[in-house]
């Protein structure tokens, strides 16, 4: 073959490996966010790592404006932050939020409303996250703290930094669990891509936030964690609980990944911290003024 | 009829599969269609720890002096015998028309406290004497060779009697802090996570292990404790960060998981038998699945300030029949507050500070 | 009980544990009084399947008629799920005994279970040796027909 015709031959080549290796690359960065999701050797996306929710929704759920603190009393002109958290300042102010609820307000029955407004006048009384109490589901998910999965071909278990939590999110149905627990039971299985957790046993001592949003032991939770990238995951909740709420509702908040190569999971032991709070008036020399028993 | 063996496993499976079994049963069986165990492993090739465990047992850690390092099967049978009839006899009914217990206790000693603690059937504090390859072993600790902890170095005495005399400062009932570690619902009893994980000889005694491709999770049922072992070279924390339950790195020596842990929290060191260790404490630890329903576990405490030699254990885990369930503990704990309450309330009857009982 | 300690002795087990952790030693001892036994009996009202211990609130009617509802410290619930513990094994309603102490703040009407049975004298749970001795199945399959765990 002449030479110029191998050159040409050869160019044509190179050029249409090129225009294949462009529609390659394109195609690629259009299907960039399945194509590259890692995943384990049983074809699963793989969770395994530590996320982290951002925003505020573990301070109020719903979509709410600013406001001087969790709890308040009426004050000469307006309401002012109430004496337990006076001393805070704007470090125990609430920050904006356009919240996590879909449809924006939660379906409160009239009771469980009035319980509400009554568990926000009494916060620091009455908010579980004060004393280190397990935080229950959904609202461990979006603490302000890490959370790591741990996922293999016969296990999908999640350990949270706060307080310790965690949940086995059993494979396979043990059953009704017979008490009720602070992280409740959870039954996990894949959907395509969508891995789902279906809770139930809960009792009725947790929050969904710092806001007073509230729940009967009759709850059941269906979690969907859908990896949208190599580092995101969408979490979606239905909360079911006809004791409380006039129909089921969702929430809806995408999960980051701790991306930094030496990222870890700390622990946030608090039951020490609060101590001095549960059970101060019982030492046998209180500190400062108070009641002894 | 000549089955093929490849389709007497594939019926088998069929079956199983339609009769909805979980994968892991499924692998398991697999493993021992032709009738000789052999380890499961997960998808990267390494033998698969995970599951529900169990060191509940009779042996205790350390051997009585003079003691062999091998129970006869008759003395075995005889000790576990025992507490089955233990168990048969409190299963037994009371009179329904008794009185109160006596005034001034019941004489009941040890963790009973004198006021009969609670029935025994609350207690599972195991029903076997621990076998280990194959031994009916008297104790945990195999080394030193007499099965008891080795002797403490005079800077380790020392350590704890400063310990012991800061302590001595308080009554024990003064303040929540001067309270054990369980009791505040702050980790689990003894050394039930530790490192080294040892039964608490009471109940609860489970482990959940899962294992991923980098990580080894490790959660003791009491009270929620995690490990978490990072596989590979260790990357190790700065000095002055001690988490609780140390900071753990993993790897794999053919079949048998190893991990070292450093970085122990000073107040978890200042309770149970690692009382009076230094900072530069390190505990290794050993894996190895021995069979379907064994796991065995070997570790090795070393600190030269605190023990004359390193000491080492073997401790079977077997299958735990059953879930491990959440132990809430601290959102509960009305214990502890009783107890303290029962303190200043004793206090003000007494009208002075309460002798502590023994 | 008389059956019981002849038994034990015969066994010269005096203690079920061989190694006490720190915290057992004075937790009962510290949390009730020696010296303030009793003996209540009543429907059960309330039930706290919870960690460290389960409580079980019992009503009593006092010497004067009134009522009171104490509560019954009790063990670990998770060794009894593990044995099959159900929603319906005791439920309220039914009737219990109880002996112990009261806790040493004699402010609350709290007591150890030292011994909680039926009004029959059977124990409201069984212990299992875990041998898969005959005598607890028979036992376990007598009690279910009685409507018990």
């Amino acid at each position: 073959m002449p030479n110029f015709i191998f050159k040409l031959v050869r160019t044509l080549r190179r050029t249409t490996f090129s225009i294949l290796a462009c529609t390659a690359v394109a195609t690629v960065s259009v299907d960039a966010q399945t194509a590259e999701i890692p995943r384990t050797q049983d074809g699963k996306p793989d969770m395994n790592g530590i996320w982290q929710a951002l925003g505020n929704a573990h301070w109020d759920i719903e979509p709410h404006a600013a406001r001087a603190a969790l709890q308040m009393q009426p004050g000469p002109v307006v309401p002012v932050p109430a004496k337990p958290v006076l001393a805070f300042g704007a470090v125990g102010s609430v920050p904006s939020g356009v919240g996590i609820v879909v449809g924006g307000e939660i379906p409160y029955l009239p009771e469980a409303r009035a319980k509400k407004i009554e568990n926000q006048e009494n916060w620091s009384e009455r908010d579980p996250e004060i004393k280190c109490y397990l935080p229950g589901v959904p609202r461990a998910t979006y603490m302000p703290f890490p959370f790591q999965i741990f996922q293999s071909s016969s296990h999908f278990f999640i350990t949270y930094e706060y307080a310790g939590a965690l949940r086995n999110i059993y494979m396979e149905d043990p059953g009704p669990a017979q008490v009720d627990s602070w992280m409740g039971q959870s039954v996990g299985h894949w959907e395509g891509d969508a891995f789902i957790a279906e809770g139930s046993g809960f009792n009725d001592q947790t929050w969904f936030d710092r806001a007073g949003n509230h729940h009967s032991a009759s709850m059941t939770v269906v979690e969907r964690y859908t990896m949208t990238s190599p580092d995101h995951i969408l979490y979606e909740a239905t909360i079911e609980d006809p004791e409380t709420f006039s129909r089921p509702w969702m929430i809806r908040m995408p999960l980051y990944r701790h991306v930094n190569e030496d990222a870890r999971l700390g622990q946030f032991k608090c039951v020490e911290f609060v101590e001095e709070l549960m059970y101060g008036q019982l030492r046998k020399n209180p500190i400062g003024p108070g009641e002894k028993k | 009829m000549n089955i093929s063996y490849t389709t007497l496993i594939s019926v088998v499976l069929l079956m199983i599969t339609s009769s909805g079994f979980s994968s892991y049963v499924k692998a398991q069986v697999r493993a021992q269609a032709d009738g000789q165990w052999v380890m499961p492993r997960t998808a990267d090739g390494r033998p698969d720890l995970q599951g529900n465990w169990t060191n509940a047992t009779i042996t205790p850690i350390q051997r009585s002096r003079d003691q062999d390092a091998v129970y006869n099967p008759e003395e075995a049978t005889r000790l576990e015998g025992g507490r089955a009839a233990r168990t048969e006899a409190l299963n037994q009914p009371s009179d329904p028309d008794r009185v109160a217990p006596p005034v001034g206790g019941d004489g009941s000693t040890g963790a009973a406290g004198g006021v009969g603690g609670y029935n025994y059937f609350w207690i599972d504090a195991g029903d076997r004497v621990a076998m280990f390859n194959g031994e009916l072993r008297t104790s945990l600790i195999i080394d030193p060779a007499d099965g008891r902890y080795p002797s403490r170095t005079d800077a380790s005495r020392q350590r704890m009697a400063e310990a012991s005399q800061f302590r001595r400062q308080f009554g024990q009932y003064d303040n929540p802090e001067n309270r054990p570690l369980a009791e505040r619902c702050i980790v689990s009893f003894g050394s039930n996570a530790g490192p080294p994980m040892l039964p608490n000889y009471f109940y609860n005694n489970n482990y959940t292990i899962v294992q991923t491709a980098d990580h080894i999770m490790i959660m003791t049922e009491m009270v929620h404790d995690v490990r978490i072992i990072r596989m590979g070279t260790p990357k190790p924390l700065p000095e002055h960060v001690k988490p609780w339950f140390g900071d753990s790195w993993g790897h794999w020596e053919g079949d048998t998981l190893v991990v070292e842990t450093t970085n122990f929290s000073p107040t978890q060191l200042n309770q149970g038998q690692l009382s009076g260790a230094t900072e530069n404490l390190k505990i290794s630890e050993r894996f190895t699945r021995a069979d379907e329903y064994t796991l065995n576990y070997e570790f090795t405490v070393d600190d030269p300030e605190t023990w004359t030699d390193t000491w080492s254990g073997e401790v079977p885990f077997t299958r735990l029949s059953g879930l491990v369930y959440e132990y809430a503990c601290h959102e509960a704990n009305y214990a502890l507050f009783n107890v303290l309450s029962g303190a200043r309330a004793q206090e003000q009857r007494e009208g002075g500070r309460q002798t502590p009982e023994r | 009980m008389r059956k019981n300690q002849t038994i034990l002795a015969v066994m010269g087990l005096a203690t079920v544990v061989t190694v006490v952790p720190l915290m057992a030693h004075h937790a009962f001892g510290a949390e009730f009084d020696r010296d303030a036994p009793i003996r209540l009996q009543g429907p059960v009202v309330k039930l706290e399947w919870v960690n460290p211990h389960a409580w079980i609130h019992l009503e009593i009617t006092k010497e004067d008629g009134t009522n009171e509802v104490w509560m019954v410290e009790g063990g670990t619930p998770n060794t009894l799920l593990r044995r099959g513990l159900r929603r319906d094994c005791l439920t309220p309603g039914t009737e219990i005994i109880v002996d112990g102490y009261q806790t040493k703040d004699h402010s609350l009407a709290r007591a150890n279970g030292r011994d909680v049975t039926f009004t029959d004298g059977t124990k409201i749970f069984l212990g299992s040796s875990g041998t898969g001795a005959p005598y607890e199945a028979e036992m376990l399959a007598t009690r279910q027909e009685q409507g018990r765990c």
